[in-house]
């Protein structure tokens, strides 16, 4: 008797072990079938450049997991990034120009230090908002969206900030290793007289976004997993009212939930930066923030709140990246790539309809 | 002061403050008689009726969605779906020979079955499947813009009747010295006559639907049903309502009203495009927030709504005349969106209590 029972709740685990990395498993059928369907799919420069592109998804998904699991949803993100991408080019644009003793390296520096500690604010903003006057976060953060997409568009007169100094695309899209057989190794650029011509016939490993998003991820992953930072975040989406009860500053975690989220939605500008070269301002049709909880929601969270991994997050955001990829090199028109975002995340929900008691 | 007339005055405080809207509108208009020049003329109201009809539909059909306590992220590619398929059908009859008003009609009939069907989708797996509307809707979204992109691989939506300009850009009422009085039917003038244009066609269309909409809503027990559902869920199953068909009709309701949306943009602009209503989401969502709805369900009511969609749309306009780049636009919407919810709770709704003083 024992033994069956037994049995049912290993099977149980089973169950629930896949359904819980659902996404995973599907991620990992994806890389299959695309290797087949796709040339060129299968390589290292391919994978290299699906996980430069998503650098900034994955951390607007990291950003909405952590308000997603108190229940919350924060539609400001894509603007507060385009906020933050003008604002570093405008300020950068300007140091540099004023030239006359100021290095690249200064103004860059200068220009990211500024621009973290402004994309606090409309993450304070709505949080206090949210927290203290109880504005459903949907309506404070919409409200925030339109604010920092004006002030963004102001800043940059509705165009591009250009004309930074180049370092910044030459550190955004360096890479860590740079190997050519006969010449050995060389890091974080080409060897000393090689000119950047002769570019390709290097082999180039690792991103320098890599190291940045990695020691990022690790930091949030703790930060969610094993701090009482963590803990609270957890229970402030699991039951607020016994959040409460057990002692929790409900109000002042939510603020810092929503400064946290704005945050990071700050380095994820800065990354623009590094990769693009200029300030960009987020256009209407981009809609980071819907898609960071499209790849929250399908990595396993629920808007209700209670749940949700970075870990999870990232595999979402991969799924859909990897996805689109696909489709693009197995030559299927790119537009299928919005259908198929949305078929995902029905089953992403679906499934969660289904085994609800197993996660 | 006594008892009484402080009474009176907290009560007018209160009455003004329920008024806030009405009272921004009429703030938003005095300042801009002074400082543009050139507002206060019949043109440029009617431009704001005119070009403001997307929001006031979109926000229509946002505002039945927000009442049962959801949301709908997909009016705006909806109505971008909407506007590609019928400029692609119209102009497809017409070249296989239709003449142009049975071809246009038939293209938007049609359109606005077809248009039934994202919504038909959306509210059976928000009342089906349990997926949350946020979600549901968001798949739509990317569904119908993908569709939308698709359809136009094999050309533009384009070549339409010029008939459809003469609908979409004509007018209601038009008046000249010689002719006199005529309706939809510019008269022959000499160029640069004087003519007075009343009434955009597409506007009288839009307020028809919304003024039929709005009955729906206060006097039949669908609309009874719809507060209902959003005041109360398990109040209203166990009063007998159907409540998953209901949020179906719902939905389907919304994007009909998107459908028709795109169906006007493609009579004012004479093309289809993929993304045309893409940015109205924002400004749909906040008229309805402004006009006093919660997000929470139960609340909300057209004609407030619509003094929302006025509110960002006399703004919209006044900056253009002032010559303000838009930009501003953005900032100050997102400032009334919230500012609407923090006076809303200032003055909160009368209640039973407060009438039978």
């Amino acid at each position: 008797m024992t033994h069956v029972v037994s049995e049912t709740i290993q099977e149980n685990r089973k169950l629930a072990f896949i359904a819980r990395n659902w996404a995973a498993f599907f991620l990992l059928g994806f890389l299959i079938l695309f290797s087949f369907t796709g040339k060129g799919f299968l390589s290292v420069t391919n994978f290299q450049n699906v996980g430069h592109l998503a650098v900034i998804a994955i951390l607007m998904a990291s950003a909405e997991t952590f308000v997603i699991i108190t229940s919350g949803i924060d539609l400001s993100i894509g603007f507060v990034m385009g906020f933050a991408s003008v604002t570093a080019g405008k300020i950068i644009q300007v140091l540099y120009a004023a030239g006359e003793g100021m290095s690249p390296g200064i103004s860059i520096g200068i220009g990211i230090v500024i621009v973290l500690i402004l994309s606090l604010i409309p993450g304070l903003v709505s949080g206090i908002l949210i927290a203290r006057y109880k504005v459903p976060p949907f309506i404070a953060t919409m409200g925030m969206w339109g604010i920092t997409n004006g002030i963004a568009l102001k800043i940059c007169k509705g165009f591009p900030v250009a004309t930074l100094p180049e370092d910044l695309t030459r550190i955004g899209n360096g890479y860590l290793i740079y190997f050519k057989s006969g010449e050995g190794i060389s890091f974080f650029g080409l060897p000393p007289g090689v000119g950047n011509e002769s570019i390709r016939e290097y082999i180039r490993l690792i991103p320098n976004s890599f190291i940045f998003i990695a020691l990022i991820l690790l930091v949030l992953w703790h930060l969610l997993r094993n701090t009482t930072f963590g803990q609270h975040t957890y229970a402030i989406g699991g039951n607020e009212e016994a959040a409460v009860r057990a002692g929790i500053d409900v109000k002042r975690h939510l603020i810092k939930i929503y400064v946290l989220s704005s945050f990071i939605a700050g380095l994820a500008g800065i990354f623009n930066v590094f990769q693009t070269g200029i300030g960009n301002f987020t256009p209407f049709g981009a809609m980071y923030e819907l898609f960071a909880v499209a790849a929250v929601v399908i990595g396993g969270a629920s808007l209700m709140g209670g749940k949700g991994r970075i870990f999870g997050s990232v595999v979402g955001v991969f799924l859909i990246a990897f996805l689109e990829n696909g489709l693009l090199i197995s030559g299927v028109v790119p537009f299928y790539r919005f259908i198929a975002v949305g078929l995902l995340l029905i089953i992403a929900v679906v499934i969660d309809q289904l085994f609800p008691d197993l996660l | 002061m006594n008892a009484v007339t402080k009474n009176k005055t907290t009560n007018l405080v209160m009455d003004l403050g329920r008024r806030w809207a009405l009272i921004f509108l009429l703030i938003e208009l005095i300042f801009f008689s002074f400082f543009a020049k050139g507002f206060m003329s019949l043109r440029v109201f009617q431009m704001i009726f005119f070009f403001g009809i997307t929001v006031f539909l979109l926000g229509t059909a946002e505002l039945f969605v927000i009442i049962t306590g959801g949301i709908d992220l997909s009016v705006g590619y909806v109505m971008g779906f909407a506007s590609i398929i019928s400029a692609k059908m119209i102009s497809a009859f017409v070249h296989g020979g239709m003449h142009p008003f049975p071809a246009l009609i038939l293209g938007i009939v049609l359109t606005l079955l077809i248009g039934l069907l994202p919504g038909l989708i959306n509210g059976l797996l928000i009342s089906k499947l349990r997926v949350p509307p946020f979600i549901a809707t968001f798949s739509m979204l990317g569904i119908s813009h993908g569709v939308a992109e698709l359809l136009l691989l094999n050309g533009a939506a384009k070549d339409l009747p010029h008939l459809a300009n003469l609908i979409g850009n004509g007018y209601f009422l038009y008046w000249a010295p010689g002719p006199g009085l005529s309706f939809f039917v510019r008269p022959e003038i000499p160029r640069g006559g004087f003519i007075i244009e009343l009434i955009p066609n597409i506007v009288v269309l839009a307020f028809v639907v919304i003024g039929i909409l709005a009955f729906v809503l206060k006097r039949t027990v669908f609309g009874q049903h719809t507060y209902a559902i959003g005041g109360n869920v398990d109040a209203a199953i166990r009063s007998g309502i159907n409540v998953g068909r209901h949020k179906v009709k719902i939905y389907m309701l919304s994007s009909f009203l998107a459908s028709l949306a795109g169906v006007i943009y493609v009579l004012m602009y004479v093309t289809g495009k993929g993304d045309a209503g893409a940015a109205s989401l924002l400004d749909a969502i906040a008229a309805v927030v402004i006009g006093g709805a919660s997000l929470y369900g139960g609340k909300g009511t057209v004609w407030r709504t619509i003094l929302g969609a006025l509110i960002i749309a006399v703004l919209e306009t006044g900056l253009r005349v002032m010559g303000i780049p838009t930009f501003d636009k953005y900032i100050i919407v997102g400032v009334i969106l919230i500012s609407a919810v923090l006076i809303d709770k200032v003055f909160p709704e009368k209640t039973y209590t407060d009438n039978k003083e």
